[in-house]
């Protein structure tokens, strides 16, 4: 009978994580907070990866849907109505239990629970509630979650769930609304934007002191500080599905981070899971390399202080392949550079290909003391290779160069190119060859001749 | 040139720090080595550090006065690392933190302040990753035990996190390489303990849902993976093999029972 019982989970957990993996959040940062004696669980500010999958993606939340049944029959979606696939639901005390062992065992920081629409979207996400109030009051669960907000709920519920979670997220998936009304039908983007602005409300409300109530009807401990996502909100977006441009996409992205605040935005190479004649073919696999220059570009847009129309425009609409977009922007505007690492400021030197957040810190604080080399940059973990070109130290360049486009982006590509590549031909090894790759040719001889004439190769 | 060893703790290499100095035969002079290390020199005379609380408090005051909490806390980790060297590097950093004061920390292009930063980098980056990647098991008791096998000293370090995430349960963590452990007690405080032989494990025995929720985490970590995606280079990157031996989704057991 245990057996028996297990395996079923098992085949649920299976089949759920299964239907969530095509999410790509899995961060439990943006809270910092202590543990409660007597309860489970504490969560760090700069989150906590607990392991990494085959995909080489991190695995930090228990990441499952409640159930993959769903009312609706988005094109892109592997668990849209009209695929026939293995269909499972949880139970509230199943994802407890679940999260409260693995949880213990260190095998993850928290819970990220999503679920396909079960009935209808207030239904669904009263059943999502019930589960984290469970999770929260009845088990002592004090680690992460992180959980969806299903466009088309009432944002009374919204509210209520929102106490109990760290992080929301409501996933925009396609950037236009264009994309929107052509693979996913049921859903318009005034039902997704809505409770994107409502959270956004509450969390503003929330720095202000302002709180909701909670829900009466059930006794809450004395010791929980009703926070209103703690955590702040997230969105995702699939590259690739539709034809939108790269400058479309971060548009959007800066536009959710001005006007929503959000605290990320995810891009999701588009896997083709279902067959559908709307959906593009892909035949070399998922857009791994333009996704990985929109997270470029994101970064760029978060910490670097770039702006959307700096990195692309209308007139050159995508990233290039070869270059990353802060490298390509500095080839685009060599006028500003060299720049003197003794006397940029810190908003200067993060503009430098090759030069991160932390290496300007550690520039800004070095320099106070005495002279910078280029060797002293290294240890400070700049990237000379791309940083050369665009640095002075002491008014001198590490060798003389050009500055200008070409020679600079031939500097660049070298390292660069190598780099794209092993992006987008993952685990395609091919050792060097004399004969294929062009070094020596040998002249065919008399027996190759006769061999080919009768077809003995 | 005069050599003094100390042995390898902090109180040590700080007792040691403590007779170079005073010693007062001038900084080039003098070296620190760990016991047992090493190769002896030649034409060098070797003075055994004696390990007295009163030394190494002395130097701790002098570090906290002069140079500040943080320097400290660098120090501190500095000294769990496994390199030989450490002792005198300490030594040369301490020559110029009492120089410089607080914002040492900043001045990487001098070589002694890099060389600190460089073994403070090395075990807090391992002391994190630990964090990360201990998993615990169930034992009959309801005791959690997790075994690693870090190349620096830093169980020490793992150990305030869970005590303040498991503050519930007993647990304890092994570090199979140096045969010692900490020890928490539910709703306790937790400790360095020695352990010489392996006779703990015996009362050790896992428990009856142990299993189930090996195979179950196996289950989430082989299906959350996207197939179109497959990146081993990239898992590898994240999560490098020596890690993976206590890890229990890598582990190979015949003991599923599926």
């Amino acid at each position: 009978m245990f057996i028996q019982q297990s395996q079923e989970l098992k085949e649920k957990l299976a089949i759920l994580a299964d239907a969530a993996k095509y999410d790509v959040a899995c961060t439990s940062s943006g809270v910092e907070r202590r543990g409660r004696p007597g309860q489970l669980g504490n969560t760090a500010f700069a989150g906590i990866c607990h392991s990494f999958s085959a995909d080489g993606r991190c695995i930090s939340l228990l990441k499952i849907l409640y159930t993959n049944h769903c009312i609706y029959d988005c094109r892109y979606c592997i668990n849209r109505r009209s695929n026939d696939v293995p269909r499972a639901s949880f139970t509230p005390d199943e994802i407890c239990r679940l999260t409260m062992e693995f949880y213990r065992r260190n095998y993850i920081e928290g819970l990220f629970l999503s679920s396909g629409v079960y009935k209808n979207p207030d239904y669904t996400m009263d059943l999502l509630y019930q589960t984290l109030w469970k999770l929260r009051f009845e088990y002592g669960f004090n680690g992460y979650i992180h959980i969806k907000a299903i466009p088309g709920t009432d944002p009374l519920l919204i509210e209520q769930v929102g106490l109990l979670a760290d992080r929301m997220s409501v996933n925009l998936e396609l950037p236009t609304a264009e994309g929107l009304r052509t693979l996913a039908p049921s859903k318009t983007r005034e039902r997704i934007l809505s409770p994107m602005r409502q959270i956004q409300q509450g969390i503003a409300a929330r720095q202000r002191g302002i709180v909701p109530r909670m829900r009466q009807d059930r006794s809450v401990p004395q010791t929980w500080a009703g926070q209103f996502v703690p955590a702040g909100q997230s969105t995702q977006m699939i590259v690739g599905a539709t034809p939108e441009n790269d400058y479309q996409m971060i548009s959007v992205a800066e536009a959710l981070y001005r006007n929503y605040g959000l605290k990320r935005v995810f891009y999701s190479a588009f896997v083709r899971v279902n067959e559908d004649s709307l959906l593009p073919v892909l035949p070399g696999g998922p857009p791994l390399l333009r996704e990985h220059r929109l997270y470029q570009a994101d970064w760029l847009l978060r910490y670097y202080g770039f702006t959307a129309g700096e990195l692309l425009t209308e007139r050159q609409p995508n990233f290039n392949i070869f270059l990353d977009p802060k490298c390509d922007w500095a080839l685009r505007h060599l006028e500003l550079f060299p720049v003197e690492v003794m006397t940029a400021d810190y908003g200067t030197l993060l503009r430098v290909p090759g030069v991160g957040v932390k290496s300007a810190k550690r520039i800004v604080a070095a320099r106070r003391a005495g002279r910078l080399e280029f060797a002293d940059l290294k240890k400070m973990g700049v990237v000379l290779k791309r940083a050369v070109c665009f640095l002075t130290c002491g008014g001198r360049m590490m060798y003389p160069m050009r500055m200008d486009q070409d020679t600079i982006s031939a500097q660049l590509l070298g390292e660069e190119r190598r780099r794209a590549w092993d992006i987008s031909s993952t685990d395609s090894y091919r050792q060097m060859s004399m004969f294929h790759d062009g070094f020596l040719s040998p002249a065919p001889t008399e027996e190759d001749r006769s061999g080919a004439l009768y077809g003995q190769m | 040139m005069t050599v003094f060893v100390c042995s390898d703790s902090f109180e040590g290499i700080l007792c040691g720090v403590y007779d170079a100095w005073t010693s007062r035969l001038g900084h080039d002079n003098v070296r620190l080595e760990l016991e047992n290390t090493g190769d002896l020199r030649m034409f060098a005379e070797y003075r055994r550090t004696e390990e007295t609380p009163g030394k190494a408090a002395k130097v701790i005051g002098a570090i906290r006065k002069k140079a500040g909490q943080e320097v400290y806390e660098r120090l501190y980790h500095a000294s769990l690392s496994c390199e030989e060297q450490k002792a005198d590097l300490i030594y040369r950093f301490l020559i110029y933190a009492f120089h410089v004061g607080p914002k040492v920390t900043g001045l990487l292009q001098v070589p002694a302040v890099y060389e600190l930063f460089r073994l403070n980098r090395f075990v807090s980056r391992e002391a994190q990753h630990m964090i990360e990647f201990v998993r615990f098991s169930q034992t009959d008791g309801g005791i959690l035990f997790g075994e690693v096998a870090p190349v620096n000293d830093v169980i020490v370090l793992m150990a305030p996190h869970f005590a303040d995430r498991l503050n519930a349960e007993n647990w304890m963590i092994c570090d199979v390489k140096r045969k010692k452990a900490v020890i928490h007690r539910r709703m306790g405080g937790w400790a360095v303990v020695d352990l010489p032989d392996d006779s703990f494990r015996e009362k050790l025995k896992a428990s009856a849902d142990q299993t189930e929720f090996e195979c179950l985490w196996k289950t989430f970590h082989e299906h959350i993976a996207i197939r179109e995606r497959t990146n081993p280079r990239c898992q590898m990157n994240h999560l490098p093999l020596r890690f993976r031996p206590y890890m229990t989704e890598f582990k190979r057991n015949g003991s599923e029972n599926n």
